[in-house]
């Protein structure tokens, strides 16, 4: 019997062949002179290498940064001229703070099924090791008669100097992540999150354990090799694999850490996600492009959402929105997804937001349903780890996830996987991958 | 509008001074206002004490969580608020009646359930639960006891019972006025309890600043929706504003415009100066009218039935144009007499009248300014006390008869507001007049324009026919 012919939405629809990331390492630590574009290049080129796109077929890249570096914050296009793609490559990139990966590979996956493009290559990177210091704009503004005028008099310098008082105005400004609305650290809103939500210590210590133990477990057996590459640094040291995962830590040794956040808080360096360096890409194709082209599709999307709520409320909330919206497009309910896979940026967040779709109550009050959204079963919640463990390059992360999800479901069989992200401004991001038969 | 000695007693070593002296000074707290429109969270991380003995603990839990507030619960009222705090992730504290507060817990305000009072003796539950809290009531807090109205009561003991609450809160007002703290009493007839969040969410915010003492009324005579929408409570509503050219009349006129009224500026020909800025800056519509004229009522129907406007027909009226011709009854004049009864409360009745007729919405809210001088009287002002005290009887009287058309009308008494007019009193005049009430300061015209922007609110539809008085707890006045 011939086989049926695949429909033209079919034929269009994105598809994902894989994605590769660079090994997540502390800030300050084996890449610290790699910036976001030395580590996009580097996920990039490990990506075609293992998935050989022929050069000519090859449409864009769509990268998402949250520090991006100032005299070029098109990372995107750095890294095709950088690697050499060929000129056509074109590029943009993408922020929407740590769902910026995901916004990227969402980005692809929507200018393929629109017709916009056959092959994109998406992803994120991100640097701490490379934020850059900002100088107040007080000095931008004074200087710049002398920079941008013509011959400057003695008066003109003498004008400079006198605009450049007091002093303590001129001083940078040490770079933290806080909300440009609100002033408040994150770190700090967390913690909120957890006293609001009554997330105990030893529930986020449990959980954080449990990241490590998981992700120790998936470098130790080889399931992260396919998605891995190894890096050479710039100083010629090969990095071959994460550098924050503890595979010998324990709840006792995770409650012996001081708050870091509050005096009588709960969130320790051991339950929070560290500042990371690192990159992840992912190859995404239409369909009909993937089968001429002899790749093997691993998953696709069925849905994705994106949500905001009040930064000065519960700051990290946002996926308790999201994720029910993006379900809710896909046609499922939680009980029918196989996999969930959550950003841990704190696991005071992650316990919150699993205590949001528990509760009938906030199904009523914030999401207009009769009943919670489920309960979500430890087993199938990110099998591999998370962020907690494996550290949080701000916009490799989303990249990180549909990798690890797409390539979990391609071995295991199963269906669905639900991912949720938060992120900086209130924001939630949710997608639901599937497998593709 | 400075007060100085609102400014300086910000100051500590001022006010370290002024106690160690022993001067008999007065120090006013600077009281806490909203900055910009309605927000969504108007109670973010305050405090909530409350008492919630009676039939409401459902409805004050609702009220709370989402506003942002973390209530503290005395008594087993407890498990109303457990779902609501999962949902907004504001779980209650519970606190045992009887223990002392926890050591350092300041309360932003005290709530209080006294609908199951029904006997004299049933009053010592207010003693009981004020007693060993009211010293922890924080700068700018609120105290407010919710009851039945005495009215719906056969039973006169339980009227009476009702009836002492209002007397408690003058007296609580009173006392904790000088922290810049305000109380009120809100009678919630059976059947209305659903009108009861959008007047708690105004009072217990800073919104509600120097209204204290105050009685209020809820009831479901006026025909509603349910609706009561928290931020941009106008949007899409048209209104009107006489007097709009200046002072309270400016401040209103922002007010409305900021929660997303279309406004119409109306302020007498020869003011068209002002008025054009005042509509310019509230992108509103700007109309040179003298309410005075006989044709005046036609013509403004006219205005808002014309096309070329836009209006449709007008959401929200607000009468604040008012005008003082003060002089002892004896010298008073007869241009005088007139000329005050003409604004403040012909043009008031002439006006409505006409625009009842086609050029008002549904849900229509009227608002009138009315004045402490109309409900305490005061010398010099017989003409000026007459045309408010007319304009008090006009609000009771219509509300009535509109309401079952989702129609309400209200009055505002203002006491001493820090405006143009006042200014231009003699020093120690103002002095006095502003020292004598509960938060010993005058209010500003945008206080006057937060209550005026709440009753023009959607929510606002349990309360009609009344007049508020926004005077800081003034020592005259009803």
């Amino acid at each position: 019997m011939a086989a049926r012919r695949p429909t033209q939405t079919e034929n269009r629809r994105a598809v994902i062949i894989g994605g590769v990331r660079t090994p997540f390492v502390k800030a300050f630590t084996d890449f610290t002179k790699m910036d976001a574009i030395a580590l996009g290049d580097a996920a990039v080129s490990a990506l075609l290498e293992r998935f050989p796109v022929p050069r000519a077929d090859l449409d864009a890249l769509i990268w998402g940064g949250v520090i991006l570096p100032g005299l070029a914050p098109n990372v995107a296009r750095e890294i095709a001229l950088d690697l050499k793609l060929g000129a056509h490559v074109e590029g943009m990139t993408c922020t929407r703070a740590c769902a910026s990966g995901l916004q990227a590979v969402t980005l692809a996956a929507a200018a393929i099924e629109r017709g916009e493009a056959d092959v994109i290559i998406a992803g994120g990177s991100d640097s701490t090791s490379n934020a850059e210091i900002k100088l107040p704009q007080k000095w931008v503004h004074a200087l710049a008669p002398l920079a941008l005028g013509g011959k400057p008099t003695p008066a003109d310098y003498l004008g400079v100097l006198s605009q450049l008082m007091p002093i303590t105005d001129l001083l940078p400004k040490q770079p933290k992540i806080a909300e440009r609305t609100t002033g408040e650290v994150m770190g700090v809103a967390a913690e909120k999150m957890a006293r609001r939500n009554e997330i105990g210590r030893a529930e986020q210590d449990e959980f954080a354990v449990r990241s490590h133990h998981r992700a120790a477990n998936a470098i130790a057996t080889g399931r992260f090799d396919e998605e891995v590459c190894t890096v050479t640094t710039p100083e010629g040291t090969k990095v071959y694999a994460d550098g924050l995962v503890r595979a010998d830590t324990s709840t006792e040794k995770l409650a012996r850490l001081r708050p870091v956040f509050a005096k009588d808080g709960t969130l320790t360096a051991g339950n929070s996600s560290p500042l990371t360096d690192g990159g992840a890409a992912v190859l995404l194709m239409s369909h009909a492009k993937a089968r001429a082209l002899g790749f093997t599709p691993r998953a696709a999307f069925r849905s994705w959402a994106y949500s905001g709520v009040d930064p000065a409320d519960q700051l990290l909330m946002g996926p308790a929105l999201a994720m029910p919206k993006a379900l809710a497009r896909a046609g499922l309910s939680l009980a029918n997804v196989d996999l969930v896979d959550m950003h841990e940026a704190f696991a005071a967040q992650v316990l919150s937001i699993l205590k949001m779709l528990a509760s009938d109550a906030f199904a009523r009050e914030r999401l207009g349903l009769d009943r919670a959204v489920g309960v979500v079963d430890p087993a199938r919640l990110n099998v591999h780890g998370g962020s907690v463990a494996l550290g949080h390059p701000f916009g490799a992360t989303g990249a990180r996830m549909v990798t690890t999800v797409a390539n979990e479901l391609f071995h295991s069989g199963k269906e669905t996987a639900l991912l949720g992200i938060c992120a900086a401004g209130g924001l939630g991001a949710a997608a639901v991958l599937e497998r593709v038969h | 509008m400075s007060d100085l000695l609102v400014d300086l007693s910000q100051q500590p070593m001022f006010r370290q001074a002024v106690k160690q002296l022993g001067l008999p000074l007065p120090m006013p707290e600077k009281l806490r206002r909203p900055r910009g429109p309605w927000e969504e969270r108007p109670l973010q991380d305050r405090n909530v004490v409350v008492f919630a003995g009676g039939a409401l603990a459902e409805v004050f839990a609702r009220t709370l969580a989402p506003a942002g507030a973390t209530p503290h619960v005395v008594g087993e009222a407890v498990t109303a608020f457990v779902a609501p705090g999962e949902a907004w992730g504001r779980p209650p504290v519970a606190h045992a009646p009887g223990d002392t507060p926890p050591e350092g817990l300041r309360a932003d305000a005290l709530l209080f359930d006294a609908t199951s009072l029904r006997s004299p003796a049933d009053l010592r539950a207010l003693y009981d639960a004020f007693h060993p809290w009211i010293g922890h009531l924080g700068r700018c807090g609120r105290v407010i006891v919710v009851g039945r109205p005495a009215q719906g009561f056969t039973n006169a003991a339980a009227a009476a019972t009702a009836a002492a609450l209002d007397g408690f809160v003058r007296s609580v007002a009173k006392e904790v006025g000088r922290k810049g703290a305000t109380a009120h009493s809100v009678f919630v007839a059976e059947g209305a309890e659903a009108r009861l969040p959008a007047l708690l969410r105004f009072l217990l915010s800073d919104r509600s600043a120097f209204l204290t003492g105050q009685p209020w009324t809820l009831d479901a005579r006026v025909t509603h929706d349910g609706k009561a929408p928290g931020v941009r409570p106008l949007e899409g509503q048209t209104a009107l504003v006489t007097g709009a050219a200046r002072g309270i009349g400016e401040s209103i006129a922002h007010a409305l415009a900021a929660e997303g009224a279309r406004v119409v500026c109306l302020d007498r020909p020869g003011d068209e100066g002002p008025l054009a800025q005042v509509a310019s800056a509230v992108k509103g519509l700007m109309l040179a009218l003298d309410i005075t004229d006989p044709d005046a009522p036609a013509a403004l129907r006219a205005f808002v039935r014309d096309p070329a406007n836009a209006l449709g027909h007008l959401d929200v009226v607000v009468h604040n144009a008012g005008i003082t011709r003060d002089k002892t009854l004896a010298r008073m004049s007869p241009e005088y007499w007139d000329q005050a009864v003409a604004v403040n409360l012909t043009a008031v009745v002439d006006l409505t009248t006409a625009l009842l007729e086609d050029a008002l919405g549904p849900q229509a809210r009227i608002v009138c300014l009315s004045s402490v001088s109309g409900l305490a009287g005061n010398v010099g002002q017989s003409n000026y006390s007459a045309s408010k005290a007319g304009v008090v009887g006009y609000v009771r009287a219509l509300a009535p008869a509109i309401a079952e058309r989702g129609m309400t009308i209200n009055a505002i008494a203002p006491g001493f507001i820090e405006t143009r007019l006042t200014r231009a009193m003699p020093a120690m005049t103002r002095e006095v007049a502003r020292r004598l009430s509960a938060l010993g300061q005058g209010g500003e015209p945008r206080d006057i324009a937060e209550l005026v922007t709440f009753l023009a609110s959607p929510g606002s539809a349990g309360l009609t026919g009344q007049s508020l008085r926004a005077c800081g707890g003034m020592f005259i006045g009803a």
